[in-house]
């Protein structure tokens, strides 16, 4: 066993104090920052969040999911290593002091059954991710960086020091040097891991733990037009601030570069790059001001860009919540005035008829019947039904009610029905947004239950109208009320056609919602040649409308629209089945001139369509 | 600089037009009034020349017409930064640009305006004329279609928009009126605190007499739409005999 002398464990105590102040110093820098932001993090619903770290940072789920299965995997094998040779480092330290926590049979017992293996598997790790990052060099990694390559080499020449002075390879001063080498890496680590990306090890349990549950989950701006003006200046300033959530995200990103991608913005060929634009160009601007005041340093274009379709969120392994064109646009638009004169026709619309498209009145709304109070649902059109913005909307439409009649269930539509204010709060304007929203709430908590076929709808009555009011009424999706009525044998389908059918989950539903089953059952009791596309469920790539981005006039740049509707014609389906209004027009927009010279157009059809037509 | 934007209400594109029980005038009961378009454009070049003259500029937004159809139209421009509204009251439907004119020029004369912005048109009865009338009524130089301004010192250069892709650059002294064609800058959406800011600013009620119209709306009525569609067929030389029949002794046009 090796002996230190007086001035040896004076040299290492400094040297770990000065390493651990340094690192600690760096933390509470940053964590002071991170109790500056909006609203408290919440802890509710403990069992579940303690389940989602279990599966999120011992499993892995998410760093291994997609196409980073094998680096996911390396990852791990350097995890559970540095987790094996926590009680290793601090015999290691220990023992110095005379102080071991390992008897010398336990230490043996724990090398060969721990600390062997690990050295090894964690070695094949870090080698393996090494080579992924500077030989293959994925391009969402980014540029080369210089405290990965420095991770590395400590990492390796941790394993090899370990084995080394384990295995008794060396004696007197060489072996004196190998134990020194390995504590100097080991406080090299404290040196390095705060200030690089390499804090992800330390914060990413605790941000996966904090992550609110709402997807995506933006604060309410609840705004009182007879504020006064310091009101008015707080809440203005408040706009520019990040929540403890997004600040402890910031810090916690590890700039892998998923988010940017899987970002449909990006796929198609605009500038937004989630991971810069929405993450990283905060960083530094937080560390400089000390504060969380730097939503304006979010690209404005960027932001603009931005889907909303949460894929950046939902595929982040650290857990952020990676979207932040709700902070940016309400920051352009309630503070600056500044919003793309597309959107201000449609804002004014909205303000001025209660609908998108600027309409006075609705034929499929005068053509079904009025609500009243001995109906069980009120059917909500939305504007997209309402206003036919794609006219073969309209037959899903009847279609839908067809199933309602066949099933005996009464409904009815409300003749003062206001857009959900979906486009304004996705755009940022949260004044025009609670216009919609204050009479939409009188009308709808006189009533019980509401099925809409649009999900942007189900989104905002259900869930966002909450932040603001109490709401007494109940939403629910018409794929959730289709596969209900099946499920209670209130319809009966007899599967007609043998035809290839597929589904492309909207985001709203599918991530906003978590909703990916009620559409898949209703789809594959009437077609049982249903196959699933590759990006499908919660991963799946959004049709390019969200976010208001339906009403954004194609400027020839960027072709997020275009994306989805070219996978499904590789897809070679016959049809493709949407649970989405929105969705269903984009692909009719994409598939026919996508559609190869010779070849059939594939069929696009909503889930109420592809279920009325089996009906028996 | 003291600048003034002349702002019209107008009913919305989407609006249904109805001809009321006069027969001379549309139901403005069931029409939803908002910003004539090119005034909105006009007022956004304002605000960019008051930002760019200096802060002891003004800009003042003036409109003419019925409160109920108007009260938007100035919250409007107050909201986007104009400094003060002046609502010139008129009850009876003047549609006359130079009867119009003659209002505009009598209750803004005393405010020596060093610059009368306005719309090229009103997209309701697009006569154009208004911003030009006032300019003469006021002695004032006077410019149309204005597709970019510069000021400078005491004059304003002023890029005029001609026919089939030809333009025009003129240089106009102070105190001149210039009429704004549509597409010249990208107007500011209202911020909250301009919003909010707006009630707190100053709005003059002036009362208009307006003396009788030179010209007046007599009948109004909504074109009738009809489908009819004819297929002609034979050889080329009876489908233009035909064809000449038609347009010479059926519709009349050549």
């Amino acid at each position: 066993m090796l002996q230190f002398s007086i001035v040896e464990q004076v040299i290492l105590a400094v040297f770990l104090l000065s390493g651990i102040t340094f690192f600690l110093y760096h933390l509470l820098l940053r964590l002071k920052i991170v109790l500056k932001g909006k609203s408290d993090f919440s802890v509710d619903e403990l069992p579940k969040r303690i389940v989602r770290v279990f599966d999120e940072v011992i499993l892995h789920k998410k760093v291994t999911s997609g196409n980073r299965k094998s680096a996911g995997i390396l990852h791990a094998l350097v995890m559970y290593g540095f987790i094996f040779f926590g009680l290793i480092t601090i015999n290691h330290f220990g023992m110095a002091f005379g102080f071991p926590i390992f008897s010398e049979s336990f230490r043996h017992t724990y090398f060969l059954i721990f600390g062997a293996p690990w050295a090894i598997l964690c070695t094949i790790g870090i080698l393996g991710l090494a080579y992924r990052r500077f030989v293959i060099k994925p391009e969402a990694l980014g540029k080369f960086s210089s405290t990965s390559a420095l991770v590395s080499v400590f990492i390796v020449t941790l394993m090899i020091t370990y084995l080394i002075d384990e295995l008794h390879i060396l004696s007197g001063v060489a072996e004196k040097f190998n134990w020194w080498l390995h504590s100097g890496v080991i406080g090299g680590f404290l040196f390095l891991i705060p200030q690089s990306k390499h804090m992800h090890l330390v914060l990413s349990p605790f941000n996966i733990f904090l992550r609110p549950f709402e997807v995506p989950n933006h604060g309410a701006i609840p705004i009182d037009m007879e504020a006064s003006e310091e009101e008015l200046d707080n809440l203005l300033l408040d706009l520019s601030r990040l929540s403890k959530d997004q600040a402890l995200d910031i810090f916690t990103c590890v700039e892998c570069g998923r988010c940017t991608e899987v970002c449909p913005a990006n796929r198609g060929g605009g500038i937004l790059d989630p991971k810069y634009h929405f993450i990283l160009d905060l960083k530094n601007p937080m560390l400089e001001s000390g504060d969380v005041n730097v939503v304006d340093k979010i690209n404005v274009e960027a932001g603009w860009e931005c889907t909303t379709c949460q894929a950046c969120t939902e595929v982040c392994p650290v857990g952020n919540h990676v979207e932040k064109a709700d902070e940016i646009r309400s920051f352009q638009v309630l503070a600056e005035g500044d919003v793309p004169q597309e959107y201000q026709k449609l804002l004014r619309n909205l303000q001025e008829t209660g609908n998108t498209e600027g309409s006075s009145s609705s034929d499929l709304l005068n053509e079904l019947p009025v609500y009243t109070a001995d109906k069980e649902l009120v059917l909500w059109l939305g504007c997209f039904a309402k206003h036919a913005m794609d006219p073969n909307f309209v037959s899903s439409v009847r279609n839908f009610v067809k199933i309602l009649e066949s099933a005996g269930v009464t409904y009815g539509v409300l003749s003062n029905e206001q857009c959900s204010g979906d486009p304004a709060n996705k755009l940022g304007d949260k004044l025009t947004y609670q216009l919609l929203m204050d009479q939409n709430v009188e009308e709808l908590n006189k009533v019980k239950n509401v099925t809409t076929m649009c999900p942007h709808c189900v989104v905002n009555l259900q869930k966002e109208y909450k932040k603001y009011h109490e709401i007494k009424y109940e939403v629910k999706h018409h794929t959730q009320v289709i596969s209900d009525l099946l499920e209670e044998g209130r319809i009966n389908i007899n599967p007609g056609s043998l035809e290839k059918v597929t589904y492309h989950d909207p985001c709203n539903l599918s991530r906003t919602l978590d909703e990916v089953s009620a559409p898949r059952n209703a789809i594959k009791a009437a077609a049982p040649e249903f196959f699933e596309l590759d990006e499908s469920g919660k991963d799946t790539l959004c049709c390019g409308a969200g976010g208001a981005l339906w009403w954004k006039k194609d400027s020839g740049e960027g072709r997020t629209h275009l994306l989805r509707a070219e996978q499904v014609i590789e897809s070679k389906t016959d049809t493709v089945v949407t649970g989405c209004n929105f969705c269903y027009g984009m692909m009719n927009q994409g598939i026919g001139p996508l559609t190869p010279d010779g070849q059939e157009e594939i069929k696009v059809k909503d889930v109420a369509d592809i279920v009325a037509e089996n009906l028996s | 600089m003291k600048i003034a934007v002349l702002t019209k209400a107008i009913p919305s594109y989407e609006s249904s037009i109805r001809v009321d029980n006069s027969g001379s005038w549309i139901d403005e009961s069931v029409v939803n009034y908002v910003v004539n378009e090119s005034d909105s454009y006009a007022l956004e070049e304002a605000l960019q020349i008051k930002e760019q003259v200096g802060d002891d500029s003004e800009v003042v937004v003036v409109t003419l017409g019925s409160e109920a159809n108007t009260s938007k139209v100035i919250k409007d421009g107050l909201a986007k930064g104009a400094d003060r509204g002046i609502f010139i009251k008129n009850d009876s439907n003047t549609t006359d640009p130079l009867t119009v004119a003659k209002i505009f020029a009598e209750n803004l004369k005393s405010e020596n305006f060093d610059l009368v912005l306005s719309g090229l048109q009103s997209d309701d009865l697009g006569s154009g004329q208004t911003g030009v009338l006032i300019g003469e009524l006021l002695e004032m130089s006077t410019a149309t279609l204005a597709i970019e301004t510069q000021v400078e010192g005491d004059k304003i250069k002023v890029k005029r928009e001609l026919e089939s892709g030809w333009f025009q650059w003129v240089t106009l002294p102070f105190p001149s009126s210039i009429s704004i064609q549509s597409g010249i800058n990208e107007p500011r959406y209202p911020s909250l605190k301009g919003i909010m800011g707006a009630k707190r600013k100053e709005l003059n009620t002036l009362e208009s007499t307006p003396e009788a119209q030179n010209q007046s709306f007599v009948n109004l009525f909504i074109p009738k739409n009809e489908k009819v569609t004819e297929k002609i067929v034979g050889d080329s030389d009876t489908i233009v005999a035909k064809l000449m029949d038609i347009l010479k002794n059926r519709l009349k046009v050549i």
